[in-house]
């Protein structure tokens, strides 16, 4: 049997790598040389109507001195930790409440992947018209019950137009976490609570000394994929604000694109480059955190 | 009162506002969208029943709604088929073949999923337009593929490998061929889970934006959330009726997906993060 069985190792090795080839090819093409290309463009003076030059690092050294760079790097990191946050709490509150059994859970959870289904340019401007000036519901609600006497420009000013992103974007990606945290819950066993009970504990006692140790590991994972999903926030903003007031919620993604758009890639690839290593390093992060998730399998 | 009391109006107090909370907006769309005057919350405007909104998006030529709905759901079911298979295909090999790379293809997939598609989008302009793809249905069917095959692989592995290993060796005595085994025997038997993935594969081709708004031009392409946030009116008013009504066509499809496969969805979602 051993030259037999040697014979099919072989034989398995060519055939994985047939298996897995078109895979390997449309990953290469559609990704890995488009990435290293931005690397490359991003040396260069690359616009549209113009002969391509070698820069080296001119377009990193421009970066660096770019006020609304770094603008966009302020809103993003603001715009990641603000509706992370809110994410995880509203995330952590639902998952806990799915947790239990109650009639009507069944539509709850319906309910609850409508906002993560319908697409980001769609909901975007659904939340546009309801921070409409003239007749959107939050001014409706506002006047109505006195808060303020006129309208808001709810989009118009640069910290209301943050908080109604973030509004939206929590909205959004609320159900993702929930979904994940409450995988995570169903898999803690029921007797734990039950005899922290008969111990004598109460809700908020239970909650943070059986829950959230044991839910950690998922917490974190839920975490680390909704940072590395903000930062790179692009649809939802250029819908709903289109970076503005004054450039004030650009994200870094979408001032890349700005360049992209007006045919500067050289600029624009540097920008990428830096959304890529921020998201990379978040990646790397993510993967070695992720080993520890086999325990709760 | 009791703490059981308490937990209870907490539950279901919280259910409330999770309800509210999720379908406000949605529900908002709908009305707006059946509305004579989208301003109705103006003092002096009164709520008109009307479907004339529907009527105008999906008859008005210059609107090319159905076009960018026809182009969503084939560009996304054909993508959602073929990263299925590819990705099916792999995880064959991965759990049942000996060869090296077994670890290094899945995490090095993993790792590329996690590359912001800003840093691709520039240079995937430049490929594409040296294919000539642009404006074609390949422009966004290869990269969603790419955008979906991470996940999918992980769906699909996860799946594969409680399979035990007995269906594949009784079949290889009998003379099949392993592309027959993974077609015949374990695809079927791995069926909940091909389709899980299938359907969160749709669901995130038909939500993307970014590819779709830089890689084609006009309605022989374009996908419907391009189109849908490029609307804008003729005469400088932005026609809200008619906009949300073209949202309710546009999110009918995904609706639709939920309402029928939740189960799927939510198993899809959690084996394609958690388990990673």
């Amino acid at each position: 049997m051993a030259p037999n069985s040697n014979k099919y190792l072989r034989n398995d090795t060519g055939l994985a790598y047939l298996f897995n080839s078109p895979l390997i090819i449309i990953t290469l093409i559609f990704v890995f040389i488009p990435v290293v290309g931005t690397l490359v463009t991003g040396f260069y003076r690359d616009v549209t109507f113009m002969p391509n030059k070698f820069l080296g690092l001119a377009n990193y050294e421009r970066l660096f001195e770019d006020i609304h760079f770094w603008q966009s790097i302020q809103f993003t990191v603001l715009f990641v930790t603000v509706s992370v946050m809110f994410e995880l709490f509203f995330g952590m509150i639902f998952a806990l409440i799915l947790n239990e059994t109650f009639p009507g859970r069944g539509i709850l959870m319906i309910a609850i992947l409508i906002p993560w289904a319908i697409p980001n340019a769609i909901s975007a401007r659904i939340w546009e018209l309801i921070y409409n000036f003239e007749y959107g519901i939050f001014n409706f609600l506002v006047i109505h019950s006195g808060l303020s006497a006129a309208p808001v420009n709810w989009l118009g000013s640069p910290i209301s137009a943050f908080f109604s992103i973030v509004i939206s974007d929590v909205w959004k990606t609320t159900p993702f976490v929930t979904v994940i945290l409450l995988a995570g819950l169903s898999t803690i066993p029921k007797q734990l609570y039950e005899q922290a009970m008969i111990d004598g504990t109460n809700i908020l006692q239970r909650f943070s000394k059986i829950t959230l140790p044991l839910l950690k590991p998922v917490i974190v994972v839920a975490l680390l994929f909704r940072t590395i999903d903000a930062v790179r926030i692009f649809d939802l903003i250029y819908v709903l604000t289109g970076g503005g007031p004054g450039g004030s919620t650009t994200s870094i993604s979408l001032y890349a694109f700005k360049y992209y758009l007006n045919g500067d890639f050289g600029y624009g690839s540097a920008i990428s480059v830096i959304v890529f290593l921020v998201a990379s390093g978040l990646a790397i992060l993510y993967l070695k955190v992720g080993k520890f998730t086999e325990m709760i399998k | 009162m009791s703490e059981k009391k308490l937990k209870k109006l907490l539950i279901y107090s919280g259910a409330f506002f999770m309800f509210f909370f999720c379908i406000t907006p949605f529900v908002w769309m709908i009305i707006v969208s059946l509305s004579e005057h989208p301003d109705f919350l103006s003092s002096n405007v009164k709520f008109i029943f009307t479907l004339n909104n529907f009527v105008q998006v999906l008859t008005s030529r210059s609107v090319h709604l159905l076009a960018y709905l026809k182009n969503s759901i084939v560009i996304s079911s054909v993508t959602a088929i073929i990263t299925t298979f590819l990705a099916g295909l792999s995880a064959y090999a991965i759990t049942r073949l000996k060869f090296p790379g077994k670890i290094i293809i899945p995490m090095a997939l993993l790792g590329f999923s996690m590359f912001p598609q800003i840093s691709i989008v520039g240079y995937l302009f430049k490929l594409l337009t040296m294919f000539g793809w642009i404006n074609t249905y390949p422009a966004l069917i290869f990269p969603y593929i790419t955008l979906g095959l991470p996940l999918a692989l992980w769906i699909m592995l996860s799946h594969f490998s409680q399979i035990s290993t007995d269906f594949d060796n009784a079949a290889l005595v009998d003379g099949a061929t392993r592309f027959q085994i993974l077609l015949k025997v374990i695809f079927p038997i791995a069926l909940p889970g091909a389709f899980s993935t299938f359907i969160l594969v749709f669901i995130y081709s038909f939500n993307e934006f970014l590819f779709a708004l830089m890689f084609t031009i006009d309605y022989h392409a374009r996908t419907i959330p391009v189109g849908i946030a490029l609307f804008e009116g003729l005469h400088g008013q932005i026609p809200w009726g008619y906009i949300m009504a073209a949202a309710v066509v546009a999110t009918l499809p995904v609706i639709i997906l939920i309402a029928l496969f939740q189960r799927f969805i939510i198993k899809g979602i959690t084996e394609g993060s958690i388990k990673g």
